[in-house]
């Protein structure tokens, strides 16, 4: 058997792209919209997720066989809440700026549906490992879209990536502007409406 | 074991661990959180007084060394006395930035309502209780692109220079135009007000009302300035 058809890795790569969460299951979309202004916040945002995502997926399922079902949300949500609470301390000690524009949605993580939904469908029915991958995928999946949502707002709302202006000076003494709807909200949703477009009728070829 | 027994037991369990990891995480790290907020404090009030250029990225020790060296942190009764401590119930919070012994600018906590929450800066002012130093801002919820422009350079940079008195010598605060200055504002109020940022007229608005508040509270402290009679506490 090759390894890119190992089940486990199969459980990275799906979510990575063919189920992306936030394409093609609509979940995190919130999130999505808030931190996406600026790349570096993204990609703390898609780290914080990714490292939560995988880590719960990996603990839940590892009790899977013990943990009663009538309490199982329960559990689950405090091995999640736990973890996004310890992300959010590490991100204030070692990362304050950026924890700073974060702020709420670093918190917010508990309620992002990627979450739970991993937790629920998938770690409480299959092994820790398997369980492991599947969560770094849809982190992964979801850190993707930010990753491009954010490069498109930053480039065109504040002629920057990463802080550092990209767009030459010349160019603005021509009369170019910044698009200040780009760094607004809905921005966001109407770059990953057009995303979501490319990528079903990419898929459907 | 009945079901239910079983239940209570395990989320006890799992409770008692999620409760000692986050413990250990909170205490472990406490250290390093009160310092950043500290350093942070310590940037921006700095940065209120023109002495740090944050595009050059200081390092911490950078901001802490500078810190100690240009400002001294008092307290202003409620008489206006510059006193060490906190000044008792009325006391109100105030640093300066000393230069050769002497005050050369005060620094006022800014404390104001935004449209979508408190604005927290510093407002610095010259040694003549005149003259606006600089103004910074470190927490805000106002819209990015928006309102959010005040925690912008562009923004700030306008108010170094400003009067907070009128033409004659009265109290008139430091306000926040409804467009450019030139264009809104009479001629000889012109000193009194910064240009205002497009598509944020209310945090304009609520920031102008919040500075007047602020201004009016330290009035005691800058009439003495504008006498030339500010001594500081000795020692610390």
């Amino acid at each position: 058997m090759k390894m890119t058809q190992s089940p486990t890795f199969k459980a990275f790569s799906e979510p990575v792209v063919k189920n992306n969460p936030v394409f093609i299951q609509s979940l995190g979309i919130c999130s999505a919209l808030a931190v996406t202004v600026q790349l570096k916040t993204a990609i703390v945002m898609a780290l914080a997720l990714t490292f939560v995502t995988a880590f719960s997926s990996l603990t839940i399922s590892a009790m899977r066989n013990v943990i009663p079902r009538n309490v199982r949300l329960i559990v689950e949500l405090s091995v999640i809440a736990s973890l996004v609470i310890l992300a959010d301390e590490v991100l204030r000690a070692f990362f304050y700026d950026i924890s700073k524009q974060l702020s709420v949605f670093v918190g917010l993580i508990i309620t992002n549906c990627i979450v739970m939904g991993r937790a629920e469908t998938y770690a409480l029915g299959n092994p820790p490992v398997q369980s492991f991958m599947d969560g770094l995928g849809n982190g992964a999946g979801y850190g993707l879209v930010l990753v491009i949502v954010a490069f498109i707002r930053e480039l065109f709302g504040a002629g920057k990536l990463f802080g550092f202006s990209v767009v030459p000076q010349v160019f603005y003494d021509y009369g170019y502007m910044n698009m200040g709807f780009m760094q607004l909200a809905p921005a966001a949703f109407i770059i990953i409406g057009l995303l979501v477009w490319l990528q079903k009728s990419l898929m459907k070829t | 074991m009945s079901d239910q027994l079983k239940s209570i037991v395990f989320t006890a369990v799992i409770a008692l661990v999620c409760s000692l990891l986050l413990t250990g995480a909170a205490t472990g790290l406490k250290d390093r959180k009160l310092r950043n907020v500290a350093v942070d404090r310590q940037k921006n009030i700095l940065k209120s007084v023109g002495l740090l250029d944050v595009a050059q990225k200081p390092t911490d020790q950078r901001i802490e060394r500078l810190y100690q060296e240009n400002i001294r942190c008092y307290a202003m009764d409620g008489t206006g006395r510059i006193v060490p401590g906190d000044g008792g119930t009325d006391g109100l919070p105030v640093c300066f930035y000393v230069k050769d012994s002497q005050p050369a600018a005060y620094i006022l906590p800014v404390d104001s309502r935004g449209l979508w929450g408190k604005i927290h800066g510093y407002m610095a002012i010259e040694s003549d209780g005149e003259t606006v130093a600089g103004f910074s801002v470190y927490s805000h919820n106002e819209t990015p692109g928006l309102g959010g422009e005040i925690e912008k350079p562009w923004f700030q940079q306008n108010f170094v220079g400003k009067q907070i008195v009128d033409t004659s010598g009265e109290f008139a605060a430091v306000g926040i135009a409804k467009g450019k200055v030139v264009e809104a504002i009479a001629p000889d109020r012109q000193a009194n007000y910064v240009d205002g940022i497009s598509g944020a007229t209310l945090t304009g608005k609520f920031l102008t009302g919040g500075l007047k508040d602020i201004l009016l509270e330290y009035e005691a402290l800058s009439k003495q300035f504008r006498a030339g009679q500010v001594s500081l506490p000795a020692g610390s």
